[in-house]
This record gives structure tokens, C-alpha cells and sequence, in this order.
């Protein structure tokens, strides 16, 4: 097992039941490895099991077989709420296509909730949190709640809580799908900025404008991986 | 930590003021309820004390047993005093005294009083006090002197309700014709031993002054004895009986010519209707608070269904389970908290307008507001729970799907 890898799952499977006992196979037998600081395209058709696979890396879903390494530990059996949390909050960091924030608190207490959850101070909170939001361009609007922000900027917020506790993963479903395409477009900017910093990102897409911007694509049918490394018609 | 996420759970419920506020309406309505109910438990206690406070749990008193079936005239006299008190045992004191009513006036003023012949001893039994002057004398009883002890209700009927009770020392009244002096007047005692008869408004002779003197045949003779311990009391009954109809000879077939009761009874009842009552009310308030619980239960069910999807993203960007429940359980127990101390505060507001009309007499207790304040805290602990533990089972990518 390589240092440098920041997630490898063998054979990994997900099944779910319906209430009459059938069994829908999602996941099918998913061999990956994703290195440290790689950007990571996940594609494929609808159905595929490309967002199953996303949350399952979250931790946000237990897988039915398999092992998953996360930097280098098998962490496929883990059911404890308490260390998959953990994982959540420190190893991970999520961007969703509905940006998913807190209607009731501002840009600047969406940020820092994951540090709340943490269980850090609030100066040392608030400190880091204007500091991302400062970053990603909208400071100026820290004390806006979600429904005074345009899409653009809520995903910026949602970027910026994601990087709250400064996990090592980001894992984006769709997170350009709800913006206009300069919108869409200036994330990708910033994915692309922080995959320079070494961050591991993995992102659902469906569209290969954005999908261009990974170092790799995946792609993805009946739950299986068909290609770990696809390439793109070259008209993109 | 949990501040924080007590703070989340406040402005929760800030965003939802009227939700809020409707939720705990019935906990405000319980807690009120029961601060007054125990309130009202409380004061009928009291006066219930009150109105018996002169009355000692020992006492049984005996009294004749005229017109009735064949017995046609009683034997119960003063000499029966004595028979009681050699032969019954655990006795402490016995003392008689014959009562009536006789109009009293002094000057001008002229009403109608309850007239006590009694021996010495009478003040000690029935507990009553002297304000100023002094009690009546063995002297005064064999000499059938006329003077006499006053309820203190009696000197502001006759000297008006501005007058110095203790002046009245010395005063002379007049009796149905007969000059007699005040000696002493009674402390103010409220009701007495004997239904609505008051110690107050009434004048005290010696026995003989009064027996032959005032009342004549029309007098009342009681006989009351004091035992020594309340659990003395019935056999005391049975003996005082036994000893009495071989006083009176009486024959096995004959009904007894006096009858006795003993007021500590009298009491007890009363006190026990007034718990029965507070009881019956408390367990009313306490259903009101029970369904308001289910109420929040459901509220709190509505609010886990509406931020079904906050709980997923909250639990995708790190909170525990236990950090889910505690908001929600937060937010319950603020809920009923909440209830509570308005609830309380009402009860308080409720209780002195409560007490200006006629025959209510609430008094506020600090037991009423510990049991109805706790009680509410649990309501929203207990049935904060189960929506609060849904919530935090939840799982992560269901709830984050949902809208």
C-alpha cells in the first residue's frame, strides 16, 4: 500500500433491499485508487452508482462488501457513529449541486459549522472562516444569509465551509449543476486552484465541460468502473 | 460545545415564534393550573387551621341527650366531672360549662351573644387566651359573682370596631337585666369546636352565675375531657360511655341519655376532604400538562420532518448523533421550560385577582411552583425524546435527498 494514495477500495459493493426482500445490486465489485492531490472526475449514465460511490467515500453511507482504505486503513467495517463522523468532519469536506447550506444562519456561521461540530472556539472559528471567505471573493458578504446570496456565491460559501476544517478530500456531487456556466465555470477555477494545493478532489458530473478540468476521468456504468482513465472526445 | 448547539436550537425556535409559542401554550396552561390548584389546596388548609386552631385533637366532648324516644331528661350534670375524671383512665383534664344565648347590652348598644357558664378550667381546655383583665375564679363560681370573661367580637359589637379591646376591663354590661362586670377580654380566636359558633362573640360566666342566675332551664350542659394522647381517644369514648350509664343507672335496654363526639375527627375530615380536593385538581393539571407534552411531541415531530434535510447535511459536514439529539432534545426542553416559567409567572398574576372575589382564598406556594416547573421540564425531556432520537438516527444520504 502506497503512502501516496488517498483512497483504494477493492471489490466494493453496495446493495440495496426494497421492503420485499429483492436485493438492487448498486455497486457492483469497485477496484480504485485515487493519489493524494489528484483531481478526479467521476462520469458516467444515470443510475450508474457514481453518487452511491461519492458517499460511500463520505462515509456517508456504510458499503455492503468490499474494503476501503482510506489513507491506508481499512475503514470498510467501520459502523461506530462516532469515528465516521470524525472522518465527515476532519477527512472530508462536501460540496453538493444544491449547495445545501442553512437557511437560518449567515454566510459567515455556514462556514464555520463544521468547526462547531469540531468542538473549536469560536475567535479561532470565526478567524478561519473569514479567512476562506476572504479567499474565495465574498468576504464582503459574510453576515448574508443563504436566500440574499446569488447561486454562485452560495456555492462559494458551501466551498468555503467544505474547507473549514481543512480535510485533505473534497468530495463535489454535481457542483456546478445548479449555476449558469460562468458560474460553473469559475468554480472549476477554484477546484482547479485548490487541487494545486494538494487537496484530493472527487466530483459527480455528468457534463464534460467540467469534467475536462480533472486530472483523470472515471467512468462509471451498472455499477462498475468501465474506464479509470477516460478520455474525453476531442472536440471538448 | 453545547452551548453552541443550544444556540442553534434557540434561534430554531426564534424562526418559528408562533409555531413556538403554540407549541408550549398547553404546558403555560398546565403550569399555571397546577400553581393555582396547589395554591387553593394550600389555602383551604389553612383555614381549615384556622378555623380550628383553638380546638385540641384530644378533646371529646359530651353533651345531653334530651327529647328523643323515651328518654325524656338527661342525668348529665356537673357532678359527672368528677366521675370521669376518677374513673376513666389516660384522662388529663375534664371541665363542664353550660352554654345559651342571652342578649348583652351596654349603653345604647344591645345584640344577641352566645353565653358560656363555665368552670375554671374551660379557658385551659379550649385553648383560649386572655388579652387583658383576668380568667374566672373557683371564688367567683362558688360565690356566683357577677362578673364575666368577653370574646373580643363582642366588645367591638358593643363598643364599636375602633375600641381598645382591653379597655373594656371594668366596664359593666347589662345581662337580660342583671348588672355584671367585665373582668377580662379574649384574645381574638376565629371559629371554635362547635360549628359556626364563635369563641369571639360570646360572654363567659362563672358556671353557677350563669346555671342559675342567666339560663335557668334553658341551658345546655356539655362536659368536655381531654385525654392525653389523640390515640387515647376512642377506648376514652367507650369508658367515658360505660362509666356514665352506671352513673346514670342506666338499664341494659336503655339508649344512652348524652352523646359525645370528639372535634380532632372533625378536623381530620376536613383536612382530608381539602387534600382529596387538591389531589383531584393536581391530577387534572397534571393530565393537561401530560397532553401538552404530546403536543410538543408532535411539534417537535412536525419540526424533525421539516429539517429533515439540515440533519443530513449536518451529519455530512461532521455532527455526531448525540450532537443531533441534543439540539432537538434542546429544543424541547427550552420549549417546555419555556412553558414553565410563563406558566409560573402566570399562575402568580393569576392568584391575587383570584383572591378579591368572595370565598376564594388562594395562597401561593413554593411547592406548587418546584412540582409544576419540574414536572414541565420533564414533560419536554420525556416527550422531546423520541422525536429528538429519530432525528439523530436519521440516515445521512436519505435525509440530505429529502425537501
Amino acid at each position: 500500500m502506497s503512502d501516496s494514495l488517498a483512497i483504494k477500495m477493492e471489490d466494493v459493493r453496495k446493495s440495496y433491499y426494497l421492503t420485499n426482500g429483492e436485493e438492487i445490486k448498486v455497486l457492483r465489485g469497485i477496484d480504485l485508487e485515487i493519489k493524494k492531490g489528484e483531481f478526479v472526475a467521476l462520469m458516467g449514465e444515470s443510475g450508474g452508482g457514481k453518487t452511491t460511490l461519492l458517499n460511500i467515500i463520505g462515509c456517508l453511507h456504510p458499503l455492503t462488501d468490499g474494503k476501503y482504505f482510506l489513507e491506508g486503513e481499512n475503514i470498510g467495517g467501520v459502523r461506530d457513529d462516532y469515528t465516521l463522523a470524525f472522518i465527515r468532519n476532519k477527512k472530508m469536506g462536501f460540496i453538493f449541486q444544491q449547495f445545501n447550506l442553512y437557511s437560518r444562519l449567515s454566510a459567515l456561521n455556514n462556514v464555520s459549522l463544521p468547526s462547531v461540530y469540531a468542538g473549536i472556539e469560536k475567535s479561532v472559528r470565526d478567524k478561519r472562516a473569514l479567512e476562506l471567505l476572504d479567499t474565495l471573493s465574498i468576504l464582503d458578504r459574510r453576515n448574508h444569509k443563504p436566500t440574499e446570496l446569488s447561486g454562485g456565491q452560495q456555492q462559494r460559501v458551501a466551498i468555503a465551509r467544505s474547507l473549514m476544517n481543512d480535510p485533505e478530500i473534497l468530495l463535489a456531487d454535481e457542483p456546478t449543476g445548479a449555476l449558469d456556466s460562468k458560474n460553473g465555470l469559475e468554480v472549476m477555477e477554484i477546484f482547479k486552484d485548490l487541487a494545486k494545493e494538494d487537496k484530493t478532489i472527487i466530483m459527480v458530473t455528468h457534463t464534460s465541460e467540467v469534467a475536462k478540468f480533472a486530472d483523470r476521468i472515471i467512468y462509471m456504468r451498472d455499477g462498475k468502473i468501465i474506464d479509470n482513465d477516460y478520455q474525453l472526445k476531442s472536440d471538448y | 460545545m453545547y452551548i453552541e448547539i443550544f444556540k442553534m436550537a434557540w434561534s430554531a425556535l426564534i424562526s418559528s415564534k408562533i409555531r413556538s409559542f403554540l407549541s408550549i401554550l398547553g404546558i403555560i396552561i398546565g403550569v399555571s393550573t397546577v400553581i393555582v390548584v396547589v395554591g387553593i389546596g394550600t389555602g383551604a388548609k389553612k383555614q381549615i387551621e384556622e378555623q380550628y386552631k383553638n380546638l385540641s385533637a384530644t378533646q371529646i366532648m359530651v353533651m345531653e341527650m334530651k327529647g328523643r324516644g323515651a328518654i325524656t331528661n338527661s342525668k348529665l350534670d356537673v357532678d359527672d366531672v368528677a366521675v370521669i375524671s376518677q374513673k376513666v383512665s389516660n384522662v388529663s383534664n375534664v371541665t363542664a360549662f353550660v352554654m345559651g344565648n342571652s342578649s348583652v347590652s351596654y349603653g345604647k348598644e344591645s345584640s344577641s351573644f352566645s353565653l358560656f357558664g363555665a368552670k375554671p378550667n374551660f379557658f385551659d381546655i379550649t385553648n383560649l387566651d386572655l388579652s387583658a383583665g383576668v380568667l374566672l375564679t373557683e371564688e367567683d363560681d362558688e360565690s356566683r359573682a357577677k362578673v364575666a370573661v368577653v370574646g373580643s367580637g363582642l366588645v367591638e359589637t358593643l363598643f364599636g370596631e375602633d375600641f381598645d379591646i382591653n379597655l373594656a376591663v371594668g366596664e359593666i354590661i347589662s345581662l337580660s337585666g342583671t348588672k355584671i362586670q367585665i373582668v377580662g377580654v379574649l384574645k381574638e380566636n376565629g371559629g371554635s369546636a362547635m360549628g359556626k359558633m364563635s369563641y369571639d362573640d360570646a360572654i363567659y360566666l362563672p358556671y353557677s352565675t350563669a346555671e342559675k342566675t342567666v339560663l335557668g332551664s334553658n341551658a345546655q350542659m356539655m362536659i368536655v375531657v381531654l385525654m392525653d394522647s389523640v390515640d387515647n381517644i376512642e377506648t376514652g369514648m367507650e369508658d367515658i360511655t360505660t362509666v356514665l350509664r352506671v352513673e346514670h343507672k342506666l338499664k341494659l335496654s336503655e339508649e344512652s341519655d348524652f352523646r359525645m363526639f370528639d372535634p380532632g375527627s372533625m378536623v381530620g375530615a376536613a383536612q382530608d376532604s381539602a387534600n382529596t380536593m387538591s389531589l383531584l385538581l393536581i391530577s387534572v393539571a397534571t393530565i393537561v400538562l401530560i397532553v401538552s407534552g404530546v403536543g410538543i411531541m408532535n411539534v417537535m415531530f412536525v419540526t424533525v420532518a421539516e429539517r429533515t434535510k439540515e440533519i443530513g447535511i449536518a451529519k455530512a459536514i461532521g455532527a455526531k448523533q448525540e450532537d443531533i439529539l441534543s439540539q432537538f432534545l434542546f429544543e424541547s426542553i427550552i420549549l417546555s421550560i419555556g412553558g414553565g416559567v410563563i406558566g409560573v409567572v402566570l399562575g402568580q398574576i393569576i392568584i391575587p385577582i383570584l383572591n378579591r372575589f368572595d370565598g376564594w382564598y388562594v395562597v401561593p406556594s413554593i411547592y406548587g411552583i418546584v412540582l409544576s416547573f419540574t414536572f414541565s421540564a420533564l414533560v419536554g425531556l420525556f416527550f422531546g425524546f423520541y422525536p429528538a432520537f429519530k432525528a439523530s438516527r436519521l440516515d445521512p444520504v436519505d435525509a440530505l435527498r429529502s425537501e
